[in-house]
């Protein structure tokens, strides 16, 4: 037990020399994160100024890894009753550290105790219930939120001499004269998060059983309609006419011919903003997630994407006290509208929207404020999320299916039927985890 | 990397108590004291998670440990049947067969070579030598720029030839750099053992069988390859396990962590679902499974040793 | 003769190609900027970047203790090379003299435990292994890095098959002077076991210093961290959107190469030595 909190500590205090060094003994606490690169510089200059900011806690973020290794980390080290106060766990991974009741501590339940004020509302539409409980209590502070947005090269634009497409119809309207500028008309860059969940999200469908989970693991399926199979039955005709190009599971993969200038439309996250803008030497703009306008009903809000902070469980009352402190500094609109800023994730809360607003930062660059428009989109019945367990091999037989579909290995019909088969079968799996 | 070794091509005596010192210490103690830090190791670090492991294979449980439901069988039943589990296990042999055939096919021309040419043969022995001390995420890592979709000197170059290769959208073309940068990684080691083995062979012998047969390459196959056979066993087992476990860097950078449709093996697939999935039993049984069918190709190395011995 | 020995140079030069370009594409790429690797992949030529890439990766402090360089990453690689190599060489080969030269009733059982560890190798074992170093309070120490890489027989393997190769007449010499089993091992044992001992402190320390995995996962404390772990962190940068610094990445990787690859050059006559005599 005692090794962590020296090693912390002695870390903490060589950070700390000018500010701590005085003072008494500060409160210990960590934080686990899967920031990796800029991003995880963001985060130290974010956990430094906080340290800066008050005497009673001292934090120390560790950057663990991708977003598995994050939570896998944190599993064994909860199973050793070693956890970190704060971990950040993604989308795909929020059912599992939700369903452990007892995991963590419901971060509603942990500023109420530590008399910090909350209210939902302060939140913005799109991120309130992501990480939410079916009742409504958030249970995940959002923290690294964005959305998949449509990228647009536009010197392409203009060469075609067309406009940037709102919708699938408008794409497939625009995209051969697209090709015959000399450009791959759309390429997207992850097809379970751009293509599957927030294509049932943009035309509020629903995504599976249970209030799309939310109510219960046990008996949760997933749900395909005829919607979704159009979609791809029309992405892989749009791939065999050189309308679409698909470059495998890697995210780099698909963003690189759009920085290289070849694609015309990208679809990535509001989070590429910074990376596109540091490399591609053409003019280029940003607008929502494109959807079918055929679908009644469609253009609501999409799924946050990213990743949440959680404050595990099994902690002292003095630790306790520094996460929920740690969290209100980290929602401050200022500490929020500097994330936003610095890597081009959106404000998770109103008050830091409208610091950005205030501030002139969408005058200077418009394409950053798409990503938190999305997500303020009308709400739908089927937009607040979606609660799977296993959730990450679900992506994996989705990953695996839509490839096969692409290289030609199977139809759009048994894909679906696959996915269905194998994804149902690890829900139901996860369901005996939990519930028993 | 060096899981198999050539220890094991004697293990089966000591299960028939044959190749002991004829002369042995006969202290009680000693060798238990000797023994206690090994085997303290090996119980802490190996036995006791490896008995976890198989007990999480019949239960079904949640990752932080707050439930569990034992499921008997369940996890086997739900591994084996699964279609894709079959197509894992059928690409892991065909994988473990070609790293195995071409890296030790490539080595043993390059050491064949190396122990007959007179001029530069250090320089050709430290050129080949060294790459195995290059870290498989390294290796990894100039792999996926080598074979780079979009700016790969590999995939430009097979262009010309009209092969279209997109590594992570191609299922056999993912498979085919895999294969490359495994075998790549392994040939040093295979070409130090058998340069080795030629080495030891002595240069009498080869005298002599330069004056018996007069081609250079039926000398090959009746004198020297014969001598070369206990190495080159001791190297397929050596092969098999790493292209089984020892490779997962290199599919790991390859893959990015992201699989999508493309070949994995059962290793990696077990470390897909137990660590980035969380799936602690369904990834338990299929440690299980790999536990055995190491376990069948030892006895198989010991059957093969056992008539081999008879022979010679 | 003459026309054979070309083609033999042909195929040894063919081989070398093969082995040796990528690293050296790797080297030449460090020299240039991470956007233009990021654009064009790897480089044929020098870059004007030079080796500051480097100079950065040495001596830049990163991460949120701004404790942690390429220097101490060497430091670390080095402990977890040399701790390990030795760690495993004096574990084993007192293993394997118990195993060869003394009589006793659990002599066969206690080979098997030591052999079953190779049928399930750490990636496949990773998550009990780290709960139960955790457990052991472990985690962000050099033991916790070392002592479970060392629960693997292959060592044991290595001395086994030597010390059975050594002749009989030995010990009986050794027992007709009065030497005990300690003077023995000592005194005759390890001496004659030198080149061996070489060897596999090739093997391990290359081993060793190549992990990844395992000290990814047992490292939280930035002052931890090996080279190999460092390239990995580099290259994460690869799942968000962003331009991993492929230039810090190609040094870090030629850097931690160096070490592993110039001990396998130096001692490469005793390490083919020590793998000839052992396969007697």
């Amino acid at each position: 037990m005692a090794y962590r909190k020296t090693v912390a500590s002695l870390v903490a205090a060589a950070a700390l020399m000018g500010t701590s060094a005085a003072s008494y003994a500060a409160t210990d606490i960590t934080w686990w994160h899967a920031m990796g690169g800029k991003l995880g510089e963001v985060v130290n200059q974010i956990s430094t100024d906080y340290n800066a900011s008050q005497d009673a806690c001292s934090l120390t973020p560790v950057y663990k890894g991708g977003y598995e290794d994050t939570l896998t980390a944190g599993i064994a080290a909860f199973r050793a009753g070693e956890q970190p106060n704060i971990i950040q766990v993604f989308d795909a991974g929020a059912a599992t550290i939700i369903g452990a009741k007892g995991a963590v501590e419901p971060v509603e339940d942990l500023l109420k105790a530590n008399g910090v004020p909350f209210d939902i509302e302060d939140y913005i539409a799109g991120v309130r219930y992501f990480y939410a409980d079916s009742d409504g209590k958030m249970i995940g502070m959002p923290f690294n939120s964005s959305a998949p947005i449509l990228y647009i090269n536009d010197d392409a634009m203009k060469k075609a001499g067309v406009e940037a497409p709102k919708t699938y119809e408008e794409f497939e309207a625009i995209a051969p004269k697209l090709k015959e500028a000399g450009y791959i008309p759309l390429v997207q860059s992850h097809l379970p998060w751009e293509f599957v969940e927030n294509f049932k999200s943009r035309h509020d469908l629903q995504f599976a059983t249970n209030n799309n989970g939310y109510d219960g693991a046990t008996g949760t399926e997933l749900v395909f309609g005829e919607p979704i199979k159009n979609h791809f039955t029309a992405a892989k005709k749009w791939l065999d006419e050189g309308l679409f190009g698909y470059y495998g599971t890697g995210w780099g993969d698909n963003q690189q011919p759009f920085n290289e200038g070849k694609v015309a439309l990208w679809i990535g996250s509001s989070g590429s903003f910074g990376g596109i803008a540091d490399t591609v030497d053409f003019p280029f703009s940003a607008t929502f997630l494109p959807y079918w306008d055929a679908v009644e009903g469609a253009n609501t809000a999409s799924f946050i994407g990213g990743a949440a902070l959680f404050a595990m469980s099994g902690k002292s009352d003095e630790e306790n006290k520094c996460a929920a402190s740690f969290f209100e500094y980290l929602t401050s609109p200022e500490v929020q509208y500097m994330w936003h800023r610095e890597t081009g994730y959106v404000p998770v809360t109103e008050a830091a929207y409208e610091l950005a607003k205030k501030d002139g930062h969408y005058e200077r660059t418009p394409a950053a404020e798409v990503g938190i428009q999305q997500l303020s989109l009308p709400a739908g019945e089927w937009t607040k999320g979606y609660r799977m367990g296993f959730y990450v091999q679900i992506r994996d037989v989705m990953n695996r299916e839509l490839g096969k579909v692409f290289s030609g290995e199977t139809s759009v019909e048994d894909a679906f039927a696959t996915i269905k088969a194998d994804g149902d079968k690890l829900l139901s799996r996860f369901a005996k985890t939990i519930d028993n | 990397m060096w899981r198999a070794c050539p220890g094991n091509r004697k293990a089966r005596y000591v299960v028939r108590g044959e190749a002991m010192k004829k002369v042995q210490f006969n202290t009680p103690a000693i060798p238990y004291l000797l023994l206690f830090p090994q085997i303290a190791i090996v119980a802490v670090f190996f036995l006791w998670p490896a008995a976890e492991a198989v007990r999480s294979s019949f239960y079904l449980e949640d990752p932080f440990g707050f439930g569990s439901t034992f499921v008997g069988f369940d996890n086997f039943i739900d591994t084996v049947t699964s279609t894709n589990y079959a197509r894992v296990a059928r690409f892991t042999g065909v994988f473990t067969f070609l790293v195995t055939v071409l890296s030790l096919g490539a080595a043993l021309l390059l050491a064949v070579k190396a122990d007959k040419v007179l001029r530069g043969a250090s320089s050709y022995k430290t050129l080949l030598m060294w790459v195995y001390a290059v870290a498989p995420p390294v290796a990894g890592l100039i792999g996926i720029l080598l074979f780079d979709q979009h700016v790969g000197p590999i995939v430009k170059f097979v262009a010309m030839f009209g092969w279209h290769m997109q590594i992570g959208v191609d299922y056999y073309d993912t498979a085919f750099a895999m294969i490359i940068a495994s075998v790549w990684k392994q040939i040093p080691v295979n070409f130090i053992f058998f340069l080795s083995g030629l080495q030891g062979i002595s240069k009498s012998v080869q005298e002599a069988a330069s004056i018996d047969c007069r081609s250079g390459f039926r000398r090959f196959w009746t004198v020297t390859f014969p001598l070369l056979a206990p190495t080159g066993f001791f190297l397929l087992i050596i092969n098999i396990t790493y292209a089984l476990f020892d490779t997962f860097g290199i599919i790991d950078v390859v893959l990015k962590t992201e699989p999508g449709n493309n070949p994995v093996t059962l290793v990696y697939k077990v470390y897909l679902d137990g660590f980035r999935g969380n799936d602690l039993g369904g990834s338990s049984a299929q440690s299980v499974l790999l536990m055995l069918v190491v376990f069948i190709l030892t006895i198989i190395q010991f059957r093969l040793i056992e008539r081999r011995v008879h022979y010679t | 003769m003459r026309k054979l020995q070309i083609s033999d140079h042909i195929v040894l030069l063919a081989g070398v190609f093969f082995m040796v370009t990528p690293v050296v594409l790797a080297f030449l790429t460090s020299t240039h900027d991470a956007v233009t690797i990021y654009r064009t992949g790897l480089q044929y030529s020098i870059g004007d970047q030079g080796l500051s890439a480097y100079e950065t990766v040495l001596t830049r402090a990163g991460g949120f203790t701004k404790e942690v360089n390429g220097m101490v990453m060497l430091k670390n690689s080095m402990i977890l090379g040399f701790g390990f190599a030795i760690g495993k060489i004096v574990i084993s080969m007192l293993a394997a003299y118990a195993i060869v030269y003394f009589r006793f009733p659990a002599a066969s059982f206690c080979f098997w435990v030591i052999f079953c560890t190779l049928l399930l190798p750490l990636e496949v074992r990773i998550l009990p292994s780290y709960e139960i170093v955790q457990q052991l309070g472990m985690v962000n120490t050099y033991s916790g890095l070392i002592v479970p890489l060392i629960a693997s027989a292959t060592g044991t393997f290595f001395f086994r098959q030597f010390f059975l190769s050594v002749p009989d007449e030995l010990l009986e010499a050794a027992r007709i002077d009065g030497a005990g089993p300690w003077k023995f091992f000592i005194d005759i044992l390890v001496p004659i076991s030198k080149t061996m001992i070489a060897a596999i402190f090739i093997i391990m320390f290359v081993y060793g210093w190549n992990q990844y995995l395992w000290p990814t996962l047992i490292t939280t404390d930035e002052g931890f961290f090996t080279l190999v772990r460092g390239i990995k962190q580099i290259l994460q940068v690869w799942v968000g959107a962003q331009i991993p610094d492929y230039d810090q990445a190609m040094a870090l990787a030629i850097l931690a190469m160096l070490p592993p690859v110039l001990v396998v050059i130096v001692f490469q006559s005793w390490f083919i030595k020590g793998l000839v005599e052992s396969d007697k």
